[in-house]
């Protein structure tokens, strides 16, 4: 999934030329670990038989606004365009319903899979290449009129209009029948064959097996549509509500407005409360601003939440009053993708990772180690399903060992200050050059030869995924879309993907017997096993070839006033649960 | 003061008197002649002065420009001697660990604002990087006193140049020089600024080493290219009225060759506003470094007020000192350059005269 936009643009610098820091191994003691532990086993993640309604906690009041002020602006709410963190979580937590949800575990402090406007989380065929979805009765729009199965069925056509709707996930031209040659109902008129409908239940069919479905139709690319109140190109500034709220007013990358949706049935629903009367959300706000009025808390502020990460100079302020800060992860890895092609010895790559100067690159790019930015491990982050814990190098993720790098250089066969690494930093961004400093010392004193390319905060995505580019490392990430290694190295690691469009394999990384246990995994495994399999080819990986730093977990750190009730972190998007938020008593 | 005076008077007959009045030769000969009769007493009180003398006389007694000039002189001082200085006070540049200076907040971890003043970093130390912001101080003076100057200086020349030629050449030259200088006054600096910043990154952002000499040199050209066109019209504007003057026709009658009127008759005569000009296109230059490097245009890696002032708002509230010591720098520099750019400006206008 894509990041809020924050993340894309403002840091740029952050995510995609993060490097990091230096020097020493130190290790503050004081660094206080979060949560970031909990990869559990597949079944903890999927609660097929959770019904509503979902009960209002006691210290709830009823009644009331929460205001949500972020410096972003989701680009659109067009249910089939949002893919970005903070449009997906908007809109599914508070006004579409999908075919299934994500509901917030207060026991286990994780997010759980559960059914939506489905009955459960769907049934499928043997090989996972049938799905059907039964709808629950007496579910309606926002203007009263039913919801319908042929409207949940338009939906999923609309998905694939991507010329009409850009940039939403892609899963379906990929795993659903004819979805390489269906283009949406806009411009193909007639029938689409992966989608039926008979009575109350939607049948999606496939043209390969997709286990992942269940988690896939969550995205509000799964809501229902009414087709005859459809228009590409409006729609999205007022989607009909089957959730607790709907749209009073939306301005774009300013505000939107949200009231209680009357024709919303809590009895269907086991994910969402209608505690509070109204959402406000203020978007392109100035963080500096909207950060010291939370914290301040007067009046209206008590009120008042931001799902930005709090930036480092007030969480100093607000880190003595825990309770207004909520603190987790989102399922996202930070990562040095180390060219394949260019930096051909193991020993130089696995050089690199000691080398990389980890604790001083975040803290000179702002982050808050521990809170904003958790070292890490594994490639799969915390919370997926599968996961291995594994140390390729023994450093924890953050130990930087210079002396150890000297030693592996000279291994393979050279001198210090002889091998040249190459990666891009944006100059028109202050943090990314603080970080680059960092990242340089750091190679510097572990025996390489730094050269930092310049660019810029616009440019460097597309000069990241230059082929000919002159860069050997290339700093990027990828964030789950679902808590699956499914939805991770088939996206990023298969030798297939080397030299197509958009360098989607960063690395690129082609090795023979990689690709054939992907494809095992993929073809021959059952659900249940493959998500065990990911997370031994994840160690197998890094291990073995060690092609990418894993340069730190994304963490969340959020701050909301002394009245919010309910927030926690939604550790699927890295947003807040505001599904269940509500002004406490 | 003789020395000069008649220095001035034989090669430069019309600065003997108010500069922009422009006295023709005539008139001074008859004048001079006029004085010689006087007693020597008399003569010396009369015409012992040029323009430029009077200007620094009164500038001497005013108080205001002389405080100033002594925080100008320092500052430059400060831009020069920033290496010395830094070893003086023992700090260096850029030279942060963020793991061993900074906490688990990303806060210094010795210095303002936690803990009490140290001399090993009097200014304190940046949060997250870690790095010595009175080193930065000081280097930062360097980078905006040397672009300011440099800047000015071009721009300058510029301008005088483009009006000279402007008011003096007829018709064609005169036409095709305003409308440069239109176009170039219509042109919306700013977004001009931001898209030369990334051209010139793209081109050179693969070879570290010309990089910043060419983000320099960019810089200095957005600030330079659009600062002309002010001097450039008044300068036109007085050239204009000007070469009409008895003095510029004798001149032109005699068959002295065009560069020698332009910078030998009619430069001498546009002194007071250059200098005007140059002494509030200074502190304008300085705020317009500071406001580029705010927005990430300029010179990327070197110390820049601008920058840090850009790295600094966040910490307005909890680490106010971080942010205060640029901008006191620029604000107490600006002001300074601008007070004295008004002192230097009254001392040359003939209006303010007794």
């Amino acid at each position: 999934m894509r990041m809020k936009k924050s993340a894309v643009v403002v840091a740029t610098a952050a995510l995609f030329t993060l490097a990091a820091c230096g020097g020493g191994s130190g290790n503050d003691a004081k660094v206080n670990a979060t949560n970031n532990g909990k990869g559990g086993a597949a079944g903890s993640f999927k609660d097929p038989s959770a019904k509503g309604p979902l009960a209002v906690p006691s210290d709830a009041s009823q009644g009331g606004t929460l205001t949500v002020m972020t410096a972003v602006a989701p680009s659109t709410l067009d249910p089939t365009q949002a893919y970005y963190t903070d449009s997906t979580a908007i809109l599914s937590d508070l006004v579409l319903r999908s075919l299934t949800q994500y509901a917030y575990n207060p026991k286990t402090d994780d997010m759980q899979l559960v059914p939506d406007m489905a009955t459960d989380l769907g049934q499928h065929n043997a090989d996972n290449t049938e799905w059907t979805f039964t709808l629950k009765d007496g579910l309606k729009y926002e203007d009263g009129t039913p919801v319908k199965a042929e409207d949940v069925a338009y939906a999923v056509k609309r998905s694939f209009a991507i010329a009409e709707l850009p940039d939403g996930p892609t899963y379906n031209t990929t795993f659903f029948l004819d979805g390489d040659k269906y283009k949406g109902p806009f411009k193909d008129k007639g029938a689409y064959a992966g989608v039926s409908v008979s009575g109350n239940a939607v049948t999606i069919k496939m043209r390969r097996p997709f286990a992942d479905m269940d988690y896939y139709a969550s995205f509000p690319q799964f809501t229902a549509i009414p087709e005859a109140k459809d228009n590409a190109a409006t729609y999205g500034r007022h989607p009909l509500a089957t959730g607790p709220y709907k749209f009073v007013s939306y301005k774009p990358q300013q505000e939107l407005t949200l009231t209680k949706n009357t024709n919303w049935d809590p009895s269907t629903d086991p994910g969402r409360i209608q505690a509070v009367d109204g959402w406000d959300f203020k978007f392109s706000q100035d963080t500096a601003k909207l950060e010291n009025l939370i914290i301040n808390d007067n009046g209206s502020a008590q009120t008042t939440l931001t799902y930005d990460n709090v930036s480092a100079s007030s969480y100093k302020q607000i880190a003595s009053d825990k309770a207004r800060l909520v603190q987790g992860t989102q399922p996202c890895t930070f990562m040095w993708y180390l060219d394949m092609r260019k930096i051909t010895d193991v020993n130089v790559r696995r050089a690199i990772g000691y080398a990389y100067p980890y604790q001083s690159a975040w803290k000179a790019g702002g982050e808050i180690v521990g809170v904003t930015r958790v070292p890490g491990t594994s490639i799969l982050p915390p919370g997926t399903a599968g996961r291995k814990e594994y140390d390729a190098l023994g450093i924890k993720g953050e130990n930087t060992d210079p002396a150890k790098a000297k030693e592996l250089l000279k291994k393979a066969g050279y001198a210090p200050g002889q091998y040249e690494l190459k990666f891009l930093f944006a100059s028109d961004d202050d943090q990314a050059v603080a970080t680059k400093n960092e990242v340089v010392k750091g190679l510097t004193a572990a025996g390489f030869k730094a050269t930092p390319i310049a660019s810029t905060v616009a440019t460097i995505r597309t000069d990241r995924t230059d082929y000919n580019s002159p860069i050997n490392i290339r700093s990027s990430g990828w964030c789950s879309d679902w808590p699956s290694g499914g939805s991770w190295f088939p996206a990023q690691w298969a030798g297939s993907l080397v030299g197509t469009e958009g360098m989607p394999n960063i690395a690129n990384f082609k090795e023979a017997d990689m690709d054939a246990e992907q494809n095992r995994i993929l073809d021959k495994l059952s659900p249940a096993d493959a998500v065990n399999a990911w997370g031994q080819f994840d160690e197998t990986m890094e291990k073995k070839y060690y092609p990418a730093v894993n340069i730190g977990y994304g963490g969340v750190a959020m701050i909301h006033g002394s009245k919010v009730g309910g927030m926690a972190d939604d550790n699927v998007r890295g947003m807040p649960t505001f599904a269940r938020m509500y002004i406490t008593k | 003061m003789r020395l000069t005076r008649r220095h001035h008077a034989a090669h430069e007959p019309a600065s003997t008197r108010k500069v922009t009045m422009g006295i023709s030769p005539t008139e001074l000969n008859s004048s001079d002649v006029h004085e010689d009769t006087q007693p020597e007493l008399v003569k010396k009180k009369i015409a012992g002065r040029s323009p430029t003398q009077i200007a620094l006389d009164r500038l001497k007694k005013d108080k205001i420009a002389m405080t100033c000039t002594v925080i100008v002189l320092l500052f430059i001082a400060i831009a020069i001697f920033a290496p010395l200085l830094t070893d003086l006070f023992g700090v260096k540049l850029r030279a942060g660990d963020p793991i061993h200076d900074t906490d688990q907040f990303n806060f210094p971890a010795f210095g303002p604002p936690d803990h009490g003043f140290t001399m090993k970093a009097p200014f304190g130390i940046a949060p997250n990087t870690g790095d010595d912001n009175l080193a930065e101080w000081f280097y930062g003076a360097r980078t905006s006193l040397a672009v300011a100057t440099i800047a000015t200086v071009i721009s300058t020349l510029i301008g005088i140049v483009m009006g000279l030629v402007a008011g003096f050449s007829k018709g064609v030259g005169d036409k095709v020089i305003t409308f440069v200088l239109d176009v170039f006054l219509s042109l919306p600096f700013l977004i001009v600024a931001l898209a030369l910043a990334p051209i010139i990154t793209s081109r050179f952002g693969d070879k570290p080493d010309q990089l910043e000499f060419w983000q320099f040199v960019a810089l200095l050209s957005a600030l330079s290219f659009f600062g002309w066109m002010t001097l450039a019209r008044l300068v036109r504007g007085e050239v204009l009225s000007l070469r009409e003057r008895e003095f510029v026709q004798a001149a032109r009658v005699i068959g002295v060759p065009t560069r020698r009127i332009l910078f030998k008759e009619l430069l001498p005569n546009l002194i007071a506003p250059i200098i005007v000009s140059i002494s509030l296109g200074l502190p304008a230059y300085v705020t317009a470094e500071a406001g580029l490097a705010y927005l990430g245009i300029g010179v990327v890696g070197v110390p820049s007020w601008g920058q840090t002032i850009n790295k600094a708002v966040p910490f307005f509230d909890t680490y106010p000192l971080y942010l205060y010591a640029p901008v006191l720098g620029i604000l107490v520099l600006v002001v300074a350059l601008n007070l004295l750019g008004d002192a230097v400006r009254d001392a040359f206008d003939p209006k303010t005269r007794r």
